[in-house]
């Protein structure tokens, strides 16, 4: 018994030392960026966090401040064509950050709210202006959307980041917190020594890749996406991964229902909320199933929400030119700069506004006359 | 309770405690007895779906009692053929549906390896090789002993016996230092090594049943690396498992069996399993290889037919042994893989004694080439034979085959036997070169060097497990 509890002490002992050691390596490496942190999460690779959803997770309080901010959310379309470095400088009077997640359907777009606004202490959830860029992708089942074999079914990305370091436990009703939503700078303080094992583990993955292929990983540069078309072949192969991601019933009712009661629920605590109508290219808009259930969705939450002061939605329907679109989604630079101009002027006027006013719906941007150019 | 999580750890922990605390044997024998009912417990979620095992305890018990004052060959077949029957009415054998089933959920686990060691007892009581009365509480520690009662190692009542309640280990420092770094290194190949290669086999697996039209060489070299993969999950994730197992009961004083010597280095099939699931592969030698060849000598007495009835048996162990490890028809085919593998092995080493001469055989089977070659055939074709613990519906085994052909068989196969035994031949050339300097070696061994080496073993553990945030499950418990 004697040499059992030594051993137990000397390994705890020596455990205690390596992960202190690392945990202060980690503040080295990465000072803690308090509340003076990275704003655009779309940068996550270059902090401790690595990924958007960890970022967006371990990293929110940056987001507990006073000051106006202008939250962006959405799918991977969001993340690429709202580009926080143009957005921001359009837009002095608030903070910009983008939240938008890969894959992102509209739960986990509800998730992340609460994940914001469960940090933040009360007064600092009124001056949230949270944009949510949609498009018929994200009106998917989270059980169909998330079915990956690495994942248990239904499992976000943020779900995975919540029980990945034990902050939360799985149940039959979804994440329940172990950790208090105040303690959590202290928690990720408390992980930075596997954080930083994670990111050395990460970066060392990158320097295989770049030894083997050349490229620190197998995503398109923006040049790259900036030359790409599609193929008759890409194209077909496009669709049938959507009808594969969506399920057969049409855009998920679900997830819709979700989506007006976020909405409802953010402007009845009187933060503000802009829809935006994502395009797509018109080849894609033409052929889906899905794209006339979700325009009429987009419609009736225009007209339900249209009343408010505090909401506004935009659509960009217009921005179609297939050559302007990398794939089937996602908006190559050009484009992705218009995006952003126009959601920096109907922002300026909107969430820089002391109190909102007239309801309105802005079906077509300021710059609607540069934008329909690229509609080859 | 699955080995992973935080409650086995404690309930471990509780267990070498309380374990510890005196040195009575009659209270050693109560905690370990109490903790084989905590862990089965944990596996229950209604008092109900423990009746069946229950049931299973006390029929080979009673076998068992039964055989101890009967020493009949008639009663130990009865006996055999009763207890084999319920084993393959609990186990719900796809073959035998219509027998019906219980019309309640119960637990499973474990029953395969609690079958083992009932047999071994009912037949080494009737041979008289076990000469002595097991009390019930002692029969219940020796079945559920809940460090070998997922997946063994099948350990034989007569080493159990020594270690019941008493300490047969001496512990000392540096014994408890190598049971905790056994414990952590088993961690290490289960959570660390098998769950990565889980994780890319679990992507490599969809796209071989994926619509579509890949190019031949474009499939081959995925079902070969798909393959592979499996294999090495497969290996770490069971003798990680063993290590763990082992590692804990050194620290409750016992020394279980090996179940793994470095199978990959084997350089024939039936070397191979002399070397991988070691404690099964030694009971279907003693309690079915054994009898069988007797039983084939004493009808076919000619000494020049002895090597070819040996072939058969082997035969006949291993298909019986692929079939052990699953319910559905699949695994009569990975039964059917595994006799050919081990029949044909022992065929080609009769052929070569009869052509050769023992001396000759022996020789060539020496060289270094025939032996990479040999280490290269074996083990690519365990990795396509094990496809069918992949692919456990016949259906998708026979659409897999038919849609890579014998042709994509055949080159995934040479290139799986090229790659193992190019790996080898690398390894035994570049590995003694790898020697850790004096002063280095030295400070690894000193007793902060060694406590810190497993720190950042457990750290690298932890690191792990996170990033892949998705625990690994025990694989062999669905065997």
């Amino acid at each position: 018994m004697r040499h059992i509890l030594r051993q137990t002490a000397l390994t705890s002992a020596s455990f205690a030392f390596l992960y202190l050691l690392i945990g202060c390596l980690s503040f080295l490496v990465f000072p803690d960026p308090s509340q003076g942190g990275i704003r655009d999460f779309q940068v996550a690779e270059r902090t401790l966090f690595m990924t958007v959803p960890k970022y967006v997770f371990l990293g929110r309080s940056v987001l507990d401040t006073p000051d106006s901010k202008v939250i962006l959310l959405g799918a991977s379309n969001t993340a690429v064509g709202f580009i926080q470095k143009e957005i921001q400088p359009r837009l002095a009077c608030a903070k910009v950050s983008n939240l938008a997640m890969g894959g992102a359907n509209i739960s986990e777009v509800a998730q992340i709210i609460d994940l914001v606004r469960e940090t933040q202490s009360s007064p600092n959830h009124a001056p949230n202006t949270f944009v949510i860029g949609v498009w018929y992708g994200m009106f998917a089942d989270s059980d169909i959307r998330f079915s990956d074999p690495d994942r248990h079914r239904g499992d976000s990305d943020l779900d995975i980041e919540k029980y990945r370091y034990g902050f939360y436990r799985r149940t039959a009703n979804g994440p329940v917190a172990i950790l208090p939503p105040k303690w959590l700078d202290v928690g990720v303080m408390a992980i930075r020594p596997l954080l930083l094992v994670e990111k050395a583990a990460r970066e060392a993955r990158t320097g295989v890749n770049l030894l083997l292929t050349g490229r620190r990983s197998a995503q398109r540069t923006e040049a790259e996406r900036e030359v790409a078309t599609m193929s008759e072949q890409d194209k077909r192969k496009a669709l049938e991964y959507w009808q594969g991601n969506m399920g057969k019933n049409g855009i998920s009712e679900t997830e819709s229902n979700l989506l007006e009661s976020t909405i409802a629920s953010l402007l009845d605590s009187g933060e503000r909320v802009v829809l935006v109508d994502l395009p797509i290219p018109a080849w894609h808009r033409d052929a889906s199933p899905y794209q006339a259930g979700y325009a009429e969705k987009f419609q009736e939450l225009s007209r339900r929400f249209g009343s408010r002061s505090n909401f506004v939605s935009m659509s960009m329907s217009d921005l179609d030119g297939d050559l302007d679109y990398s794939d089937e989604v996602h908006a190559k630079r050009h484009l992705a700069d218009v995006w952003s101009a126009r959601l920096a002027a109907l922002l300026s006027s909107f969430a820089c506004r002391e109190k909102p006013d007239k309801p309105r719906i802005s079906s077509r941007g300021p710059e609607q006359a540069t934008a329909a150019s690229f509609d080859h | 309770m699955s080995l992973t999580s935080p409650l086995f750890f404690a309930f471990l922990a509780g267990v070498v405690l309380a374990y510890h605390l005196n040195a009575s044997v009659s209270y050693r024998r109560a905690v370990l007895g109490l903790g084989n009912a905590i862990f089965i417990g944990s596996y229950l979620t209604d008092y109900t779906q423990v009746l069946p095992l229950i049931a299973f305890l006390l029929l080979g018990y009673g076998c068992v009692s039964v055989l101890s004052v009967w020493k009949s060959s008639v009663g130990l077949g009865l006996g055999i053929l009763g207890v084999l029957a319920y084993y393959v009415f609990l186990k719900r054998f796809s073959f035998f549906d219509d027998f019906g089933h219980l019309p309640f959920p119960y637990l499973t686990i474990g029953l395969s390896y609690i079958l083992f060691r009932v047999l071994h007892v009912m037949v080494d009581v009737h041979s008289g090789d076990l000469d002595e009365r097991i009390d019930p509480l002692g029969f219940f520690r020796y079945t559920c002993n809940f460090l070998c009662f997922v997946s063994g190692p099948i350990q034989r009542y007569q080493d159990f016996r020594t270690a019941d309640g008493t300490a047969v280990v001496e512990l000392d420092a540096d014994k408890v230092f190598q049971a905790f770094a056994r414990v952590v290194a088993g961690y290490a190949k289960f959570v660390m090594i098998a769950a990565v290669a889980e994780y890319a086999f679990s992507f490599l697996k969809p796209q071989l049943f994926q619509a579509g039209d890949p190019s031949f060489a474009k499939l081959c070299i995925l079902y070969a690396v798909a393959a592979s993969l499996y294999t090495v999950y497969l290996y770490y994730n069971f003798s990680g498992y063993m290590d763990i197992v082992i590692g804990s009961g050194t620290l409750l004083g016992q020394t279980l069996p090996e179940n793994f010597d470095n199978p990959f280095s084997a350089s024939s099939f039936l070397e191979f399993w002399q070397r991988w699931h070691m404690t099964l592969s030694q009971w279907f030698k003693f309690y079915l290889f054994n009898p069988l060849v007797m039983l084939l000598m004493s009808c076919f007495p000619a000494p020049a037919l002895t090597a070819y009835l040996g072939v058969f048996a082997f035969f006949v162990t291993f298909l019986v042994m692929g079939v052990w490890h699953g319910t559905t028809a699949v695994f009569v085919v990975y039964g059917l893989l595994m006799g050919a593998g081990a029949s044909i092995n022992k065929l080609w080493q009769v052929a070569c004694t009869e052509r050769l001469g023992k001396k000759r055989y022996k020789t060539m089977s020496e060289t270094s080439g025939y032996i990479y070659f040999a280490r290269g055939v074996t083990i690519g074709y365990f990795v396509l034979a094990l496809t069918c613990l992949w692919t456990p519906e016949l259906l998708d085994f026979a659409r897999l085959i038919g849609r890579l052909g014998p042709a994509g068989v055949l080159a995934a196969f040479v290139g799986i036997a090229l790659a193992f035994g190019s790996f080898w031949w690398l390894v035994d050339r570049v590995a003694p070169r790898l020697t850790a300097p004096a002063i280095f070696a030295t400070a690894r061994d000193s007793l902060v060097g060694r406590n810190l080496t497993l720190a950042s073993q457990i750290m690298a553990i932890v690191a792990v497990t996170t990033l892949l945030h998705k625990s690994p499950d025990f694989v062999y418990k669905a065997f």
